[in-house]
């Protein structure tokens, strides 16, 4: 079955509703009081980036975008664990 | 292999519905993000435009992936990714928010405002009482 008529006009519309919430997860992390609200923020926002570039590959009709959406899904987890690591010890990699 | 015609109009619908259920979460999250008063309040949000708003589209985009012929042998490709990517995402999300708000809590760098009650402070306080008043019988 070939989707792309219906693909057309149905993803420009939720890559809109995408775009908005970047922009709003963009505001919390320039606006936000603490670095844990900051990365709160980095993580939706890599999360919902893994999301657009598969709607992209979809959109574009090709398969070597998707790989850039594992590599996102697991960048923001690593951002997670060093942040909460050096907050509850001061320090990375060492023992305490 | 030709797949019954109906059933891939059901799965493209379906696909379909969860990427739109995908873009509500996202946008609630962001919303939410932006408006609630602090940290720990904004892990809700997060949640909701991690798990809403990332595992259920990528799963669309794998559902809609399965039945677009015009992509030709890579369809399977792009299916297969989007899925490994949800996975992922379903384990990782709240781990990681659980590892920060966990870390928020024991550094003391962000304040738990609307406090009704903090067990987990009351048990570290308790903790470091018993340690005094053991070292005070050992001297």
């Amino acid at each position: 079955m070939d989707t792309s008529p219906i693909l057309s006009i149905f993803l420009p519309a939720i890559f809109a509703v995408f775009l908005t919430s970047f922009t709003l997860y963009i505001v919390r992390i320039v606006k936000g009081p603490t670095v844990f609200d900051m990365a709160l923020a980095v993580d939706c926002l890599a999360f919902d980036l893994a999301v657009f570039i598969a709607l992209l590959s979809l959109y574009y009709d090709t398969p070597f975008l998707i790989a850039g959406a594992i590599a996102l899904a697991l960048w923001a987890y690593i951002l997670d664990i060093y942040i909460s690591k050096y907050f509850l010890t001061k320090e990375l990699g060492g023992r305490k | 292999m030709k797949m019954f015609e109906p059933l891939e109009y059901i799965i493209l619908a379906l696909g379909m519905i969860l990427v739109a259920i995908g873009a509500f979460c996202d946008l609630a999250g962001a919303l939410g993000m932006v408006r609630f008063p602090n940290f720990f309040v904004r892990l809700h949000a997060a949640t909701v435009g991690s798990i809403g708003g990332a595992v259920i589209p990528l799963i669309g985009v794998a559902l809609i992936a399965l039945v677009s012929d015009q992509l030709g042998f890579f369809k399977w490709a792009i299916s297969g990714g989007a899925l490994v990517a949800a996975l992922i995402i379903l384990l990782v999300a709240p781990a990681g928010s659980h590892a920060l708000a966990y870390s928020a809590h024991k550094s003391r760098a962000v304040p738990v405002e609307p406090k009704v009650c903090d067990l987990l402070e009351e048990h570290e306080r308790m903790k470091a009482e018993r340690k005094v008043s053991e070292e005070g019988d050992e001297t």
